[in-house]
């Protein structure tokens, strides 16, 4: 065989260097040096920098309004349906002109199916953010990082203001403000506001090879009175929680049975798992604080104050935990501190203001338990009274951050019962936890008489708010047999079907915790003619706390997890 | 979450950040180069253009540059295919270039049948000794190539020569022969050249446009735009068994069987016919063969049309008297007709159509082929596969004289044949006849029709050569030598567009490692083999135009008149023929507007023939037919550039899965996304269930850029273009266990 030129070279590294003798001829090194350079493209004429004025400006015109919006006006995408063909251009140059990171997308596009076999209807829809009259995650963020524009009516995001909590992500009905976690923030569409500013189109009216989507000026009253009328998008989450200013124009009449492709399909939320640690915890604590205060009815003599001390450390100890928790899910943590800045309108803010207070107080209390003389004044009965109140109110603002939001698996009925019984179950538990930790650490007569008495008290309690809690957790499943796809029966068969592991395990160690071994614990008390094994019931009383910890962990991730989120229409998936 | 009091709130300044280095990253600044507001650190220091590298419909892009680096793409606004648009593919075209799976150096299959990093020099070698050595011991049957529409015409020439002449290869074909054959062998039987007449403006100026077997809301989505600005407005009518995008938007929509579309177009002659509703000055002036066709018609009354495609006879007529009313009547088609057991018949059917109809070669007219990739239509002239270079005959002498003469060449060394298709190769490997195969920017692995078989055969090669720009193709997987190429944007020559646009691309991305341009691994080959002498004038892609341009010249496809790259640049792409700026004036230019067609006596033919049954249909063990076919207009093919990009990632379903109707999923207890098994005599694939009532029942659709749908599908073809019939055959369906 014929011979290269190029024999006996070392190979080429990446930059085309050859590792050995450079001198030689190669033309594998010539070949490589051609490739790297990229200079042939100078040979072409370059479009001048001078043309300011953009190119597709002859196109996008008339899709722009004539106008800027008047009183009681605002901008609005308009997206004419019979043009949307699903190509998805919108959401690729929405990526690519904004300057958007990996994988970020602004827009979505969507299926709608119906129709019948001999007249089936398919259709596209692009959506982004609707810039609603009344914007559901502007009102939702507790730090103030949403602005609506007066004149323009644009929703707009300030990103260096936002701290990452994404409570605006499960607040907005349209799925629109999306986390990104490599920046700690979210970020959404703002219309393209500095281009509309400059009547220039945003980047998916430039881009949409159908002129489909549109700027519009739109009548604020006009949207509320047809949000009315909820005839937004079949399927669509009900327009009344936000009025969107998204308007979808078609000559053609839906068939009644459009749906989005994606209907029946269920999927599981994101967990957020540091919220989940941070309610379940913050309720033990206010519980654990209201069931201390009953409590020292039942208990007196001497094992009270040491008893009290014990049990207020315990419980402040589990608030600051959860509090800590709670800042586990910030993308920007360092700013923290901006969160009552919302007060005025966001629950959030209200919750982390109540729960702040409820820390200090819990604080001045567990350290006048410890520092004032036992008997020296009736403080720290006020002042528990006082953190109780706080912590109810705090657990008040966690259901309102949830109830707020239109999903009916987080109805303020359903979200109070569940969170007020995490706190009765949780504080109940510590009570006893406490109770028992106090009888182990000072084993004396006086303590054991505690622990008989508030085992008789805490045991029943315990069964009865863990059996209440898990039959009212498990009728929901009575919706698997609705007809109708609510929104309780997606959660219904999350739960059955995907979620179905975290379910079993909520319950067993519900039964286990609240229920069985309370009973063995209550057999143990109420049997018992002498001293108490204490440490079997060490040992049944870690299992019990452990188990009801567990078992309301993995409730409240049900809770995140299993909830049906409305959406607007999605794609096959 | 309603505040109904205040709620267009300003909050206040106080501890309101409204700007920062999080708000600075996506402020949008004043753009020059008339490209509008963008973020400042995408601001180019210029632009240059360059066409696409997908489809076929040719999009410009607007490249941004810094420093004569991409850091950026937007659509041209002044060019004439794609006035200012693209769909998703081309907007994202250059993120898969930086995919962490791309072919960087060399690799080599050691004895462990581990691949190995090796250089360049080694890889050179290495082809030459094992092809040389297979060529030896077993001849020079013994080798092929398959090449791609996916290459610059320059590229494809270079490796056409190189293998055929140089070489000594006696077969190559390209993955062309999976799109565009049938088309070829329809336009060469009825018009004397491969030749699609039209030019997008078309799409505008109809009043009447028919669609058959074509998506082109998915599949062109540019293309689509053209119509959507069709100001007439016209009357659309698609002809496909699904209720596609197209077929939404159309005014009538035919859902015939799948494949009894020539048992259609053939009724609608006949009514037309029967009806006077054709234009016999046209015919007779223009046209051969019409008598015999008249006759050939009397097989195909109502009634049977009726019958074999399950359409209404008033549906039919009214197709007929659309076709009749329409004064600019144009028909276009894709691959429902190519990939066909019986498709060229069936192009021909429609060309037919337009001829007897006189709607060709006046604006807003045509038979049009609709190409698939962005250079099937340079593959089709120059890539010395079937056709010798300019779309010339291997078997003509004179054909062989004029290459030798241009290129300079000894006669001797050209091929007095074209050698074996696509389908013949892979026979010759089963055969063992073939034993070394090189495979050059395509993923027959994944591509080629009944999967388990086509890699049984792949594995039996002696010696399997991959040159691509992804290491992990399914092919490249398999391979025993991967050459490493510089993809679309890392460099630069011509693609020739579905309206015979010559548009120019050009290199704006570095290759990583140490990948080449297929054209200078196709230099580097050469001198390796020996023949270096041979392709002295090769040098570069722009040398290489100008010899194609001398190769073009007294062809129908001469564009001698484009005197180099730039001036393709500064023109907008340039059709051809372009023979020089007097005889071929305009940007928008059709073919046949004289009447003269490319065969000898100037006349355009009728060909027609019997139709033929599926040959697979649905039986009781298999009751399903199966459809292919393009799923989103973001995956393209085999998705070895497409899944690269994360964006376009969540445009298109991550699972393979199928289209079922919901008569089907209820009898067969389907339920929506469930996981469910769809086998035929071949294979199985699992895909999630779509149910959809735009399929008909007993008919499923699985898009083909799952790498498994090939597993089902059967090796049948066109007896003339023998392209792949991909889009029907039997499966059955249940639910996976």
């Amino acid at each position: 065989m014929s011979s290269l030129p190029i024999v006996n070279i070392a190979p080429i590294s990446a930059s085309g260097e050859a590792a050995g003798s450079a001198e030689e001829f190669s033309l594998v090194q010539m070949l490589l040096r051609e490739q790297q350079d990229l200079s042939a493209v100078e040979r072409f004429a370059r479009e001048g920098a001078t043309s300011a004025a953009p190119a597709a400006e002859k196109y996008y015109r008339a899709l722009m309004p004539a106008a800027a919006p008047g009183p009681g006006q605002q901008y609005g995408f308009e997206v004419d349906l019979d043009r949307c063909s699903g190509c998805k251009a919108c959401v690729t140059a929405c990526h690519g002109l904004n300057g958007l990171d990996e994988g970020e997308t602004w827009r979505d596009v969507g299926l709608l199916v119906g129709g019948t076999r001999s007249a089936p209807v398919m259709q596209h829809v692009t959506t982004a953010c609707h810039h609603c009259v009344s914007p559901a995650c502007m009102i939702a963020c507790p730090v103030n990082a949403y602005e609506k524009d007066p004149q323009t009516g644009i929703v707009k995001h300030l990103d260096d203001q936002c701290f990452g909590c994404q409570y605006c992500t499960m607040a907005c009905p349209y799925d629109v403000p999306k986390y990104h976690a490599g920046k700690g923030i979210v970020r959404k569409c703002d219309m393209c506001s500095t281009r509309l500013a400059a009547d220039e189109a945003p980047a998916c009216v430039q881009a949409c090879p159908h002129q489909a989507i549109s700027i519009q000026l739109v009548d604020v009253q006009q949207t509320v009175e047809d949000a009315e009328a909820t005839n937004f998008l079949p399927a669509a989450p009900d327009p009344q929680i936000t009025y969107p200013t998204t308007t979808y124009r078609t000559r053609r009449v839906f068939p009644r049975n459009m749906l989005p492709v994606d209907y029946f399909q269920v999927g599981p939320q994101h967990p957020h798992w540091p919220l989940v640690v941070m309610l379940v915890l913050t309720q033990l604590s206010v519980g654990a604080f209201a069931v201390g205060l009953v409590l020292e009815g039942a208990v007196t003599g001497s094992p009270a104050a040491p008893m009290r001390q014990l049990h207020g450390l315990t419980a402040l100890v589990f608030g600051l935990v959860a509090l800590a928790a709670s800042t586990f899910h910030l993308g920007r943590p360092q700013y923290a501190y901006r969160a009552i800045l919302g007060l005025r309108h966001s629950w959030m803010s209200r919750e982390i203001l109540a729960f702040g207070v409820f820390a200090g107080l819990a604080c001045v209390y567990a350290a006048a338990l410890v520092l004032l003389p036992p008997g020296a004044s009736p403080m720290p009965t006020w002042l528990g009274g006082a953190v109780v109140a706080v912590g109810a109110v705090g657990v008040f603002g966690s259901v309102m951050i949830y109830a707020t939001l239109g999903r009916e698996f987080w109805s303020f009925p359903r979200t109070t019962l569940r969170f007020l019984l995490t706190a009765g179950l949780l504080g109940t538990a510590t009570a006893w936890l406490s109770v028992v930790l106090f009888a182990l650490a000072e084993p004396d007569p006086d303590a054991e008489q505690v622990l008989a008495s508030a085992g008789r008290l805490l045991c029943p309690a315990l069964i009865l708010l863990a059996s209440a809690k898990l039959l009212w957790e498990a009728s929901l499943l009575r919706h698997l047999l609705s007809r109708s796809m609510t929104q309780l029966k997606r959660s219904a068969m999350l739960m059955t079907g995907e979620l179905s592991n975290y379910t079993l395990a909520r319950f067993a160690t519900g039964l286990a915790g609240g229920v069985f071994v309370p009973a063995i614990l209550l057999a143990k008390v109420q049997s018992a003619e002498g001293p108490l094994d204490s440490f079997g019931v060490a040992v049944l009383t870690a299992v019990l706390f452990a188990a009801c910890l567990a078992g309301e962990i993995l409730e409240r991730y049900l809770f995140f997890a299993a909830v049906a989120a409305p959406r607007m229409p999605g794609g096959i998936r | 979450m309603r505040e109904p009091d205040n709620i267009t709130r300003v909050p206040s300044a106080f501890g309101v950040a409204r700007s920062g280095p999080l708000t600075r990253e996506l402020r949008l600044m004043p753009g020059a180069f008339g490209l509008g507001r963008l973020p400042e650190k995408a601001q180019p220091d210029a632009t240059t253009r360059t066409v696409c590298g997908y489809c076929s419909t040719g999009c410009s892009l607007d490249v941004h540059l810094k420093g004569n680096a991409a850091i950026g793409l937007s659509p041209t606004v002044d060019y004439p295919v794609n006035l200012g648009m693209a769909c998703p593919k081309g907007w994202e075209a250059l993120s898969v270039l930086t995919a962490p799976d791309r072919a960087t150096t060399p690799l080599l299959r050691a004895e462990s049948g581990r691949m190995a990093p090796i250089g360049w020099e080694q890889a050179a070698e290495t082809f030459a000794a094992r092809m040389k050595g297979i060529q030896r011991e077993h001849g020079a049957e013994a080798l092929a190539f398959l090449s791609t529409g996916q290459m610059a015409t320059e590229e494809m020439a270079l490796l056409g020569a190189l293998a055929k002449f140089g070489m000594g290869m006696r077969h190559g074909d390209g993955n062309t022969r999976q799109c565009m054959a049938t088309a070829v062998v329809a336009y060469q039987e009825a018009f004397g050249f491969d030749a699609p007449p039209y030019t997008y403006e078309d799409f505008e100026l109809s009043d009447v446009l028919v669609f058959v077997g074509s998506n082109v809301c998915i599949a062109h989505p540019i293309m689509w735009e053209r119509v959507m600005r069709n100001p007439h407005p016209p009357q659309i009518v698609v002809v496909d068994p699904r209720a596609t995008e197209t077929a939404m938007a159309a005014t009538q929509h035919l859902s015939v069987r799948p494949k009894s579309d020539l048992s259609l177009l053939y009724g609608v002659a006949r009514l037309l016919l029967d009806r006077g509703w054709i234009r016999p000055e046209y015919i007779a002036e223009y046209t051969s063969g019409f008598d015999a066709f008249r006759e050939f018609l009397n097989a195909f009354p109502l009634e049977r049309v009726e019958a074999e495609t399950g359409i209404a006879a008033a549906e039919i007529e009214r197709l007929a008297r659309t076709i009749y009313r329409g004064r600019r009547v144009s028909f276009w088609w894709t691959m429902g007709v190519n990939q066909s057991h019986q498709g060229v018949r069936t192009a021909q059917a429609i060309i037919n159509l337009a001829l007897m109809t006189g709607n060709i070669g006046r604006p807003g007219t045509g038979a049009n082929s609709i190409t698939g990739q962005c250079n099937a239509m340079g593959s089709r002239l120059f890539s010395n596969t079937t056709n010798l270079l300019g779309g010339r005959a291997f078997e003509n002498e004179a054909h062989r004289r004029e290459v030798a003469d241009i290129l300079d060449i000894d006669e001797g060394r050209i091929p007095r044949d074209k050698g074996w298709s696509y389908d013949r190769i892979m026979e010759g490997i089963l055969a063992g006849k073939i034993r070394g195969l090189w495979v050059i920017c395509t993923n027959p692995a994944h591509s080629w029709i009944n999967q388990s078989q086509a890699r049984d055969i792949l594995e039996r090669l002696e010696f399997l050569v991959v040159q691509d720009m992804y290491a992990t193709t399914e092919t490249a997987q398999m391979a025993d030598l991967v050459l490493p190429a510089a993809g679309w944007g890392e460099k630069e020559g011509t693609f020739i567009n579905s309206e015979r646009r010559i548009g120019l691309h050009k290199k704006v991305a570095p290759a990583p490692g140490v990948a080449l341009s297929d054209f200078a691994i196709f230099r580097l080959l050469a001198e390796s083999w020996g023949c270096g002498e041979m392709f002295r004038k090769w040098q570069s892609p722009e040398a290489v135009f100008q010899l194609l341009s001398r190769l073009s010249a007294g062809r129908p496809c001469d564009f001698g008149g484009i005197e180099d790259y730039q001036m393709l640049d500064r023109s907008g792409g340039i059709q051809w023929p372009y023979r020089d700026a007097t005889r071929d004036a305009g940007s928008q230019r059709r073919l046949f507007g004289d009447g003269r067609y490319y065969h000898a006596d100037g006349k355009a033919r009728f060909v027609f023939e019997e139709t033929r049954a599926i040959p697979e249909s649905p039986n009781t063990r298999y009751p399903f037919l199966l459809l292919t076919g393009r799923g989103s207009a973001s995956q393209w093919h085999t998705q070895t550039r497409t899944a690269k990009s994360a964006v376009l990632q969540k445009l298109y379903p991550r699972d393979p899965y199928v289209e079922i109707s919901p008569v089907d999923a209820a009898e067969l207890g389907i339920e929506r996304g469930q996981w469910v098994r769809v086998s035929s005599q071949r294979g199985s694939m699992q895909a999630k269930a779509v149910v959809l009532p735009t399929v008909q029942p007993k008919q499923v659709f699985v898009p083909m850029h799952y790498a498994p749908t090939n597993l089902l599908t059967d090796a049948v073809f066109d007896p003339y273009s023998r392209q792949p019939a991909y889009k029907a055959c039997a499966v059955n369906l249940e639910v996976a266990d």
